[in-house]
């Protein structure tokens, strides 16, 4: 059934999707690369995003002014990272942990359950959605709700933004330094121990952003998050952990070969393409598109 | 002598236990809930179905439990809508808690799996939301059902794109056993009965949040209808996408089961719920029996909206094994099983339900009335909802 | 004791590892503005030893004084702050930032120092052509040689707003004649102009007879003799430590 036209919309709809994907992968790596960990709980942070965005337009703002209430959404969600940080993850540092990735994999799931769980009992299982009174638009031949294409235009800056931060400001060259190596940053005088608090609490941010950005495209139910995790790890592998355009080329990449493969191949696989592009590039470049091959002392 | 002393004491302990009532008299007896409370499940049914459940206990509990004076009690466990899921949760109610009779059952898949292991355990299940074929089909002992079969299903909404005269008609469905059961059950019915309709028929899996591929080619397809077989989540998001891509309302489409009268579907589909088309089991218009009555009665008070199926069901089913332990005479779950296919018993809907042993996926089931509702405005009451076809009539 | 007051002083300080002392009641005093050598054969504790001052480690037992006031359970960015600035062994340049961000991640540190971007870059520059890095200034860290990388991570130290004491750990280890001689420049005009205190660990004997009037030597974990290289070099039991083998 290939058409020229279906073969556009499946591609423009795949880029779309995998923007999206890439701003919510891109607070696993962040974190990753300063913090050393894996954050598993990390869809968690997406849903609370999500219940924050829900809440605020529902309660408060209303959802003409979506965009003030996915700030405010993502500032929670940064805050609660920030909050959690010294309580859970800090004692990986400082409480004479050994085996720091056991640790972290154990302190993280367990906050995903009682998230879920919290989430769940307080607000019950029930989708919920903001509402968006955004109209649709046309992307050439393919129809797109004004929400995800709103999704798609912040995810972008979103991005845009944090590689500024990274890249010009005085916390980005201590955040890449610390990224490069702990010690040395510590002997430059940064205070490795408050930046990881901050970074864990940007990098559930930009998940919580995320959550905010599509409340009203995938909806707000305690477990939205586990697209995220999912997603949000093939990416880091494909496109290599730790690296900022790694997550955008990675997450675009599956975007399409997820739309594109349930298009034209067999739509019941959509999950796999992904999982296939991920195999792919482990063996042809064990660290990512964009990874290092060897951490450089 | 000690001897005969030890008899002498030996024998008062037996004829004590023959006389006293025994201890157990009043333990109270376990009804087992295998519900899907967490994803890739279907949490809000199986919410739905327990709050059913719970309000069973309540009803019998209130008029001083079963087998003169034992209460009922629910040992309720998350399913996760996972055939794996559903078997541990089976072998954990009835291994740990030694439930007589195991209900709550949503995802047919869960039904399934749990039905393998029950076969050899032999603690009866009662499907009470599985709508697969298999569940019946295959005429074990323990598998009873109270919900709506997949080929009544099927042939109902085949007579009503008759009706309605739709050729070509396009079924997205998710790849679970509810899913492709229906996709293959309606392929199956078109053939033999020679309809003249052109069946697009395409699958996603059910974790997937975004099915704008699978709807890219719904459009090219250029269908009269749009057959929605999702559950949970995935239903929500292919009214919303199917709208965004501008499929409907151009393309109706009909929902496979009665979501849409979920207290929160206007919150969630504000501007694509309108001209719905979607089946369901119950219409406030039905009468209902002397305990469906005091259960809607029930429900409105304690949660302050009106129940929908799923509770009524989960409802019906404990209403049914406790009947069952009360025929029996007993909690073995042998003679429950004896007592469901030969008893009559009340369900939430008027008649009475019984369980014979019919040919095919007919066994051991009850099937309730099929409806396709169709909302008639945006944010309309489904108790209003215009009665677009009633199975049977 | 001359009449100036030490700078840097390590008093009693010991470190167990296990059934191991690495440092054994150290004492050590050095004064502002003197360039101290430590030497002593492999194992005799001489790592440890920076790592205690520095924060890296906590000392088993004794005390760490810089100007006065106890480092001892202070953190290493904090020690770093207050002007006590150490280099590694095994250099830990930041391989992804370019050679001038490298230099800039240690001026930042000190949030008050940030209002001063401009000065800082200033400083950068200077340390880059000193050092002769000038032209790689935009280069990414990890496409220098290893001896340039020695050169950045000494240069790094210089950047601290508020250095007054640098512990050198083995700086000129497996580097090559010219970027040794820049080094040495380097450290002798941050001596002169600053007034910087150094304490350089070392195996380098021509250097350090260069470097620094005052040589301690560790053996075994314990400070067996201070003084002029020459005299330290002709005590037996020096010789002996170093297997023999004369030091000169």
């Amino acid at each position: 059934m290939f058409s020229f036209e279906l073969f556009t919309q499946a591609l423009l709809a795949g880029i779309v999707i995998g923007v999206i994907y890439a701003l919510m992968a891109l607070g696993i790596t962040f974190i990753y690369s300063i913090v050393k960990m894996i954050n598993w709980a990390m869809g968690e942070f997406y849903m609370l995003g999500s219940y924050a965005q829900y809440l605020i337009v529902a309660y408060w703002l209303g959802p003409d002014l979506w965009y003030i209430a996915a700030i405010l959404s993502a500032a929670t969600v940064f805050f609660a990272g920030w909050l959690i940080e010294p309580i859970l993850i800090k004692p990986m540092f400082t409480g004479g942990i050994e085996r720091r990735d056991d640790y972290a994999t154990v302190v993280t799931i367990a906050l995903l359950l009682l998230l879920r769980n919290l989430a769940t009992a307080i607000s019950g299982p029930y989708q919920r959605t903001p509402g968006t009174n955004l109209p649709g638009v046309m992307l050439g031949p393919l129809p797109e709700s004004g929400a995800r294409f709103a999704a798609f235009l912040a995810a972008l800056a979103a991005i845009a933004l944090f590689t500024l931060l990274l890249k010009r400001t005085w916390l980005g060259l201590a955040l890449r330094a610390t990224s490069q190596s702990r010690v040395g940053a510590q002997t430059s005088g940064v205070d490795v121990l408050s930046l990881d608090k901050l970074a864990f609490g940007i990098g559930v941010g930009l998940a919580g952003l995320a959550g905010a950005l599509l409340a009203p495209v995938f909806m707000v139910y305690p477990t939205n998050g586990v697209v995220t995790t999912t997603k949000g790890f093939e990416i880091i592998v494909i496109g290599g952990l730790g690296s900022v355009p790694g997550a955008l080329v990675a997450g675009v990449a599956l975007g399409i070969a997820e739309s594109l493969g349930a298009t034209f191949i067999a739509s019941a696989y959509q999950n796999a393409y992904g999982f296939v592009l991920l195999l792919l590039v482990l063996a042809l470049r064990p660290s990512g598109l964009f990874g290092e091959r060897l951490r450089q002392a | 002598m000690k001897y005969t002393s030890r008899v002498a004491a030996f024998a008062m302990l037996l004829l004590a236990s023959l006389v006293t009532p025994p201890v157990q008299a009043q333990e109270p007896v376990t009804i087992g809930l295998v519900v899907p409370l967490s994803p890739p499940g279907d949490p809000t049914a199986g919410q739905l179905i327990r709050r059913g459940a719970e309000l069973a206990l309540d009803y019998y509990n209130g008029k001083g439990g079963v087998l003169g004076g034992r209460k009922l009690q629910l040992s309720v466990q998350d399913s996760q809508g996972r055939p794996e899921g559903g078997v541990a949760a089976y072998r954990r109610v009835v291994g740990e808690d030694k439930a007589v009779a195991v209900t709550g059952f949503f995802h047919s898949s869960v039904n399934i799996a749990a039905n393998e292991v029950a076969k050899s355990i032999g603690v009866p299940t009662i499907g009470t939301q599985t709508s697969a074929a298999d569940i019946t089909a295959k005429h074990y002992e323990i598998a009873f059902r109270t919900h709506l079969i997949d080929p009544l299903r099927v042939a109902a909404w085949l007579e009503f794109m008759q009706k309605k005269g739709f050729k070509r008609v396009s079924m997205l469905a998710e790849t679970s056993d509810y899913g492709i059961g229906l996709v293959t059950e309606t392929d199956r019915q078109i053939k033999e009965k020679k309809l003249p309709i052109e069946l697009q028929s395409l699958t996603f899996d059910r974790t997937s949040t975004d099915l704008t591929p699978q709807l890219l080619q719904v459009k090219a397809f250029r269908p009269d209808l749009l057959v929605n077989v999702g559950v949970g989540a995935p239903m929500d998001l292919m009214i919303e996408q199917a709208a965004t891509l501008a499929i409907t309302p151009q393309v109706p489409m009909l929902v496979s089961y009665d979501a849409p009268i979920r207290p929160q579907f206007w919150q969630l589909h504000p501007n694509t719920g309108d001209k719905l088309y979607f089946i369901a089991y119950y219409s406030p218009k039905q009468t209902l029996s002397e305990i469906g009555t005091w259960f809607t009665k029930a429900y409105e008070e304690k949660y302050k909206e009106s129940p929908v199926y799923s509770s009524l069901n989960g409802f019906g089913d404990v209403a049914i094994i406790a009947q069952a332990v009360e025929q029996a005479k007993g909690a073995d779950p042998k003679a429950i099983i004896q007592t469901l296919e030969t008893g009559k018993f009340a369900f939430w809907s008027s008649g009475e339900v019984t369980f014979p042993k019919a040919d095919g996926v007919f066994w051991h089931n009850f099937s309730p009335p099929v409806l396709i509702l169709q909302f008639q405005k945006p944010g309309q009451d489904w108790k209003e909802a215009e009665v677009m076809f009633e199975s049977g009539k | 004791m001359s009449g100036i007051a030490p700078i840097l002083e390590a008093r009693r300080l010991s470190k167990r590892f296990g059934g191991f002392l690495a440092n054994d009641a150290i004492d050590l005093s050095v004064e502002a503005g003197e360039i101290r050598g430590i030497i002593g054969p492999n194992g005799a504790g001489k790592s440890t030893l920076v790592n205690l001052i520095t924060g890296v480690h906590q000392p088993s037992a004794g005390d760490v004084l810089l100007a006065g006031e106890s480092l001892v359970g202070r953190k290493p960015h904090e020690i770093a702050r207050k002007g006590l600035v150490r280099s590694f062994q095994v250099s830990r340049v930041f391989g992804n930032l370019s050679v001038i961000e490298n230099l800039l991640a240690s001026h930042l540190a000190d949030a008050r120092m940030r209002e001063t971007h401009g000065q800082g870059f200033a400083k950068a520059t200077r340390l880059l052509e000193l050092t002769g890095l000038i032209r790689l200034a935009d280069a990414p860290a990890k496409t220098l040689s290893g001896g340039q990388r020695v050169l950045l991570q000494a240069a790094a130290g210089f950047m601290m707003p508020s250095l007054t004491c640098y512990l050198l750990d083995e700086p000129f280890a497996g580097v090559n004649p010219v970027i040794k001689d820049q080094l040495i420049a380097l450290i002798e005009e941050e001596s002169r102009a600053r007034g910087v205190t150094f304490v350089i660990v070392s195996h380098e004997m021509a250097v350090m007879r260069r470097l620094c009037r005052k040589i301690t030597v560790l053996i075994e974990g314990r400070v067996v003799v201070e003084g002029s290289l020459d005299d330290v070099a002709a005590r037996a039991d020096v010789v002996a430590a170093y297997l023999g083998k004369s030091l000169v």
